[in-house]
């Protein structure tokens, strides 16, 4: 239970400051599990993670795909052909609203998503390139790479 | 932009209310749920607190039966509180991390999460802490007043986040769910969505307008104001076009449906409006990449806060502190919701006042505009020219009623819109002659039209054309000089090769062009006025307005080329304004194309910004709003990086060698969970935008 006080914001823990001394082997352990895991973090976060999911093509040159929205897109890259219309028919069963709305910038459109539903949008990416979207709050994300 | 779109075709059925009601709907559950979680929330992490004071000021409460201050009844009351009231943390923060992405939730489950398990660890096992010499301390209040906190700002963030999107609900509320429609001569109410094109609808005195139409019958006065920002009601009459969601003020009339659903103007603005609430600025992208990195970056800073402070003190407890206040404090929401909720509430409050943006981006360029060029007919000017001189020249023979037909008879060919003017003077002074068929037409945009009637070849044009076409203009001269001096248009006739008589055409001046331009040059704006008309008539209304700089004599196809002249100077970026019809690649030019509505026929679409009302005070209004919305911007932007780049090394205890402070984890909790409401707040503050120059015709 840390001391707290009340009128400072920025709170003074003297009792618990204690240096212990610890056996140097426990210390090289931590610092090499905290590389280790630091390491694992980055690359499980940041680097990049199965491929892109190519758009199926439906009736009338359409390319469609089925986005799963539960806490992110998933799939999340899109891989399509430029200057062909793509639908994008999001399920959203995640009931964060932050991801109540998808946002498309490049095409300046906006998407609601109803709990529950799939809801889709048409677009045409017409140069390749990427094109991403995200939620209304820019958290969680995705692209639609045209090629 | 390269790209467009195609209607997609679930919305196109019913584009008013229904996406957006859904969405009201889910922010009124969502909020309900909030609201239930954290009541719960505080009353247990109330207890939990409770539990924990005689231990955290020092002294023994009499009245606290020992049970109730036990680790394992902390455990019981702080447990509920993260994985039922705080769940949606925790599943979230799992279907990210199984996708390989990480968010808000990641840092808030990861933080609580891991001072409740140091502190289960320690109720279960206090032995191996206090063999090492330390107090077998429990954190479970710190866990439940963190997810408490944070709860509580998701309630107020998500409270606000309504409130940006206010200005649709607001416009969407704008149009009455029936119509009094005649069919087969009964009138009936029928829901709007029933109403099809062609159908009459009869409107009363006091009611709103469903739908767009033409008047057909009886006459009234309607305000507009509640989509134009214009308050001056208009009148209307048989043949006059209105639009849905006006106030019919005085008489009942009715009118003929020409558009419905989303072909109306309140669809088209309401369209607008969220496309451009979907749109990004520049500076955004750079936010947009941070928030990319940023939370995977904090797990790191934290397992790295944690090694090192174990590597220096051995203290595994001091080490968790750490490693839990860097976690809980990092905000990327705050960085987030920096400019798309600023950009939600300046295009809504636009709306509001008749302003239509039509991407962040023309709100973004329309703060930095350094040089503002205004067409003179239309926008600085009524646009409503009328004939105030007719001049015979002395060389004239021909007889003023036949010359006159003539005229009316060639004029009624062009569509410029002086030539409106000299049709209608000409037809009201021919007498009895009869206008003669024309068996030759030509039109030279922006200098004349060469016709030939009756085996006579005629030309009415600009004096400067018929000199270039090689006229004798030397009659003449005296009296254009005299004409544009006061501030007239001239259009001279020749018959044959020789000048009978020429026109003074007046557009009168727009009453609130002078305040607006003004307005303009206090806003730090070099105001420029480009015009076809004659040099001295345009320097005598730019003189009568306060304008200095003058571009005149140039052909409509040119303005674009002179936009371009003045970016190459240096002048840019450039904003131009006009009526968004016959100057659309001048619009298209600048950096901001500003187009002047003019009641019903609003080419909304091809400007940038469109200024409904078509009252110039817009014009100043919007820049205004522009700027104060890149501050904002720029504003919270600034807040939520120095928030963080702040934040996070004092969570790390970086103040600690030198200043002996450690930041307590709840606090660190509660600054994040304030730091995305205040970015939101400050957004809302746009919503109290009132333009220094009263805007859009409220003056009148």
């Amino acid at each position: 239970m840390t001391p707290l006080v009340l009128s400072a914001p920025l709170v003074l823990a003297a009792p618990l400051w204690r240096t212990i001394p610890q056996p140097l082997v426990l210390r090289v352990l931590v610092a090499a599990v905290g590389l280790v895991l630091i390491a694992a973090e980055l690359w499980w976060f940041l680097g990049r993670h199965g491929g892109d999911v190519v758009a199926s093509e439906g009736e009338q040159g359409v390319q469609e795909i089925t986005i799963a929205v539960d806490g992110s897109y998933s799939p999340s890259q899109i891989r399509v052909k430029a200057g062909r219309p793509v639908r994008l028919r999001f399920h959203r069963t995640d009931p964060s609203g932050c991801v109540a709305q998808v946002i498309f910038p490049d095409f300046q459109r906006t998407l609601d998503l109803p709990l529950g539903a799939t809801t889709s949008i048409e677009l045409l990416p017409t140069r390749p390139g990427p094109y991403p979207f995200h939620c209304g709050m820019n958290m969680v994300r995705g692209s639609i790479e045209a090629e | 932009m390269s790209i467009t779109t195609l209607g997609s075709p679930c919305c196109a059925v019913e584009p008013l209310a229904t996406p957006s009601t859904s969405m009201e709907r889910e922010l009124a559950h969502e909020l309900t749920v909030l609201r239930r979680r954290l009541s719960v929330a505080a009353v247990l992490t109330g207890l939990v607190v409770v539990a924990t004071l005689p231990h955290m000021l020092g002294v023994h409460l009499k009245w606290l039966p020992g049970w109730f201050t036990s680790p394992w009844t902390q455990l019981l009351l702080s447990t509920p509180v993260l994985f039922w009231c705080g769940r949606e943390f925790f599943t979230g923060a799992w279907s990210s991390l199984r996708r390989h992405s990480a968010d808000m939730n990641t840092l808030v489950a990861a933080g609580t999460g891991i001072a409740w398990l140091a502190s289960l660890l320690a109720t279960a096992f206090p032995g191996v802490l206090i063999a090492e010499g330390l107090p077998a301390d429990v954190y479970y209040e710190t866990a439940a007043v963190i997810l408490t906190l944070v709860l509580l700002g998701r309630l107020l963030e998500a409270r606000a986040r309504g409130q940006t999107s206010e200005a649709i609900r607001r416009l969407l509320q704008l149009q009455p769910p029936t119509a009094r429609v005649l069919r087969e001569g009964v009138a009936t109410d029928i829901p709007v969505a029933k109403v099809v094109v062609g159908d009459l609808v009869q409107v009363r005195p006091g009611e709103k307008l469903p739908l767009d139409g033409v008047v057909v019958e009886g006459s009234t006065w309607v305000e507009e104001s509640m989509l134009t920002g214009e308050p001056t009601p208009v009148a209307k009459g048989p043949g006059d076009g209105v639009i849905g969601a006006s106030m019919n003020r005085s008489g009942s009339f009715s009118f003929r449906v020409t558009r419905v659903g989303a072909d109306t103007m309140l669809a088209r603005i309401v369209e607008l409006v969220r496309q451009a609430q979907s749109s990004h600025t520049q500076v955004q992208r750079l936010a947009d990449q941070v928030v990319g990195w940023f939370v995977p970056v904090v797990i790191a800073i934290a397992i790295a806060t944690f090694v090192l402070w174990f590597l220096v003190s051995g203290n595994v407890v001091l080490a968790t502190l750490f490693l839990v206040s860097v976690l809980v404090i990092a905000c990327p929401c705050a960085l987030g919701l920096a400019t798309p909720t600023a950009i939600m509430v300046a295009s809504g409050k636009g709306a509001e006042i008749g302003l239509i943006f039509r991407s962040a981006e023309a709100l973004e360029t329309a703060g930095g505009l350094r040089t503002i060029v205004l067409d003179k007919t239309g926008t600085l000017t009524m646009g409503q020219p009328e004939v105030t001189d007719f001049e015979r020249l002395h060389g004239g023979r021909m007889p003023v009623g036949t010359l006159l037909a003539l005229v009316a008879a060639v004029e009624s060919r062009s569509e410029h819109p002086l030539a409106e003017a000299i049709v209608a003077y000409a037809t009201s002074r021919r007498g009895d002659e009869e206008p003669p068929d024309v068996e030759a037409f030509e039109a030279m945009a922006g200098l004349g039209v060469l016709a030939t009637v009756g085996g006579l070849e005629v030309r009415v044009g600009s004096p400067r054309w018929l000199e270039a076409s090689g006229l004798d203009t030397t009659p003449l001269d005296p009296v254009v000089a005299r004409l544009e001096r006061a501030a007239r248009s001239v259009a001279a006739v020749a018959v044959d090769g020789r000048i009978e008589a020429c026109f003074g055409i007046a557009d009168p001046i727009k009453p609130e062009a002078h305040a607006a331009v003004a307005a303009l040059r206090r806003l730090g704006l070099e105001v420029v006025l480009l015009s076809g008309d004659a040099r001295r008539t345009s320097e005598v209304v730019a003189a009568d307005v306060g304008i200095v700089r003058v571009i005149a004599e140039v052909r409509p196809g040119d303005k674009a080329a002179v936009v371009q002249r003045l970016q190459e100077q240096g002048q840019g970026p450039v904003a131009m304004v006009g009526d968004g019809l016959n100057d659309a690649p001048a619009l298209a030019r600048a950096e901001v194309g500003m187009a002047m509505g003019t009641g019903t026929d609003v080419a909304i679409a091809a400007s940038d910004i469109t200024v409904l009302s078509g009252h110039l005070a817009g014009v100043p209004a919007a820049i205004e709003l522009s700027r104060r919305t890149m501050a904002t911007i720029r504003q919270n932007l600034f807040f939520a990086f120095a928030y963080n780049v702040a934040g996070i090394p004092i969570a790390a205890g970086l103040l600690f060698p030198l200043t002996g402070w450690l930041l307590n984890p709840m606090l660190a909790g509660a600054a994040m969970a304030f730091s995305s409401v205040s970015v939101v707040s400050n957004a809302l503050r746009l919503r109290r935008f009132r333009p220094a120059h009263r805007s859009v015709g409220a003056a009148a």
